[in-house]
């Protein structure tokens, strides 16, 4: 076997790249692929949280590099789901506790066994950015339809064309509010295409169900009738090659109702 | 039948106030990342375009005659590629004669620039298309290929 490494990243921080991993990750499990989550954030480790798998940790990615354990050993198993498992950051150490060869050693190594490796990056453009994409062959740019999201978005994908081991890149827009750019308030999904020009992955709407999905350590893909789940359920089946149609969310009017009061309520505060 | 009549109203009360603001936040934002992201992928600083500027007048020059106040430098994307678009108003075609005549005497001024000068303006003229950004063709263009390449810096 030959497995598919894919780093998920975004220059800025707070876009959703940790909720992203943790999500695309457990549906491509659902979906029967075995899959490995490699959190390279040293020092800031947070996938664990969101898998609720922090009380299972023993060993971490430095433990692997340093050698203190197998690779095997450092694999933490998923509640629900055999075929996923998370390779955890270590909390005490900072970035340059790995090296951008040692991690590209542990994808090699783990691409025999595995379908999909996913690298979850640490936000920033320095070492641990560089670290992150060093085994990766594919990424996933996930940004937000904010000025600042995007334009950091556009560094990444800069960084991303001038590495030749990266073969490809997608675009995953996350937080898209339909009722803000229904009123122009916001930039559109088409807008955030065309400015960065690249070709798109997912939409992923703002959904509330985060919140709770992040605080239950249960990833929201797993709740059926969640919205973002469903279309992380898309990313995930469009990443297996499937040629899945992107949600319209306007259309969803049964939700959306529901939702757009919330964010109406949402819209009076900030102004 | 309520939650209609709230649409209706939200969109009624959605025009006027649009109708009110000169442009939308969503245009500014694009608007401005626009001028932003360009100067961020391209590095090139306001004087340093200043002085291409200028150079180019200055060789161009030498093989017609234009009007130098409305020549436009500018950078414009297409598609996923950056594009240096010159625009140059061109009053008339120099001859032969008179090209021989220019570039003796920048020769013995610039010996040395010489020897470059013909091999920019078969390239430059115009506009200059970057190379694409998915092909790889990095290694032989690294001088004239800012786009992909700064955006990396």
């Amino acid at each position: 076997m030959s497995g598919r490494v894919i780093v998920i990243t975004s220059g800025k921080g707070g876009v959703g790249k940790t909720t992203t991993s943790a999500n695309i990750g457990t549906a491509l499990a659902r979906a029967g692929k075995k899959v490995v989550l490699i959190d390279t954030d040293l020092g800031l480790r947070n996938l664990d949280l969101l898998l609720g798998l922090e009380n299972r940790i023993v060993y971490t990615i430095v433990d692997v590099v340093e050698e203190r354990c197998k690779l095997r050993q450092a694999l933490v198993k998923d509640k629900k789901n055999p075929n996923l498992c998370l390779l955890a950051a270590a909390q005490t150490r900072d970035k340059s506790a790995i090296t951008q060869e040692q991690l590209k050693t542990i994808c090699e190594e783990l691409k025999k066994d595995y379908d999909f490796i996913l690298v979850d990056c640490p936000a920033g453009i320095e070492q641990g950015f560089q670290n992150a994409i060093a085994g990766a062959s594919e990424a996933i740019v996930v940004t937000t339809p904010e000025m600042s999201a995007v334009r950091d978005a556009d560094r990444i994908i800069g960084l991303l064309e001038a590495k030749e081991e990266i073969q490809s890149y997608k675009l995953l827009l996350n937080r898209v509010r339909p009722n803000l750019i229904k009123s122009n308030d916001m930039m559109s999904v088409e807008d955030v295409v065309e400015i960065l020009s690249a070709d798109l992955i997912g939409i992923i709407p703002e959904d509330t169900g985060i919140i709770t999905s992040t605080n239950k350590g249960d990833p929201i893909v797993n709740d059926d009738s969640s919205l973002a789940g469903k279309a992380y359920n898309n990313v995930a089946r469009r990443i297996m090659g499937e040629d899945v149609p992107f949600m319209n969310l306007e259309e969803d009017n049964g939700v959306f109702s529901k939702v757009k009061k919330f964010f109406s309520g949402l819209i009076g505060k900030e102004k | 039948m309520r939650d209609i009549f709230q649409d209706l109203f939200n969109k009624v009360f959605g025009f006027f106030r649009q109708a009110e603001k000169e442009e939308n936040a969503k245009d500014t934002a694009v608007n401005r990342l626009r001028v932003v992201l360009m100067q961020d992928r391209t590095n090139l600083t306001p004087e340093l375009l200043e002085k291409m500027r200028g150079e180019l007048i200055e060789l161009l020059s030498k093989y017609v005659e234009m009007d130098k106040d409305a020549l436009e430098l500018n950078f414009e994307q297409e598609g996923n590629q950056m594009a240096l678009m010159l625009s140059i108003p061109v009053l008339r075609a120099k001859d032969e004669d008179e090209i021989e005549a220019e570039t003796e005497s920048s020769e013995e001024e610039s010996s040395e620039q010489a020897g470059e000068k013909p091999e920019e303006n078969s390239e430059e003229p115009a506009e200059i298309e970057e190379s694409d950004a998915e092909s790889e063709d990095d290694s032989e263009n690294k001088e004239s290929n800012t786009n992909s390449k700064d955006k990396s810096k």
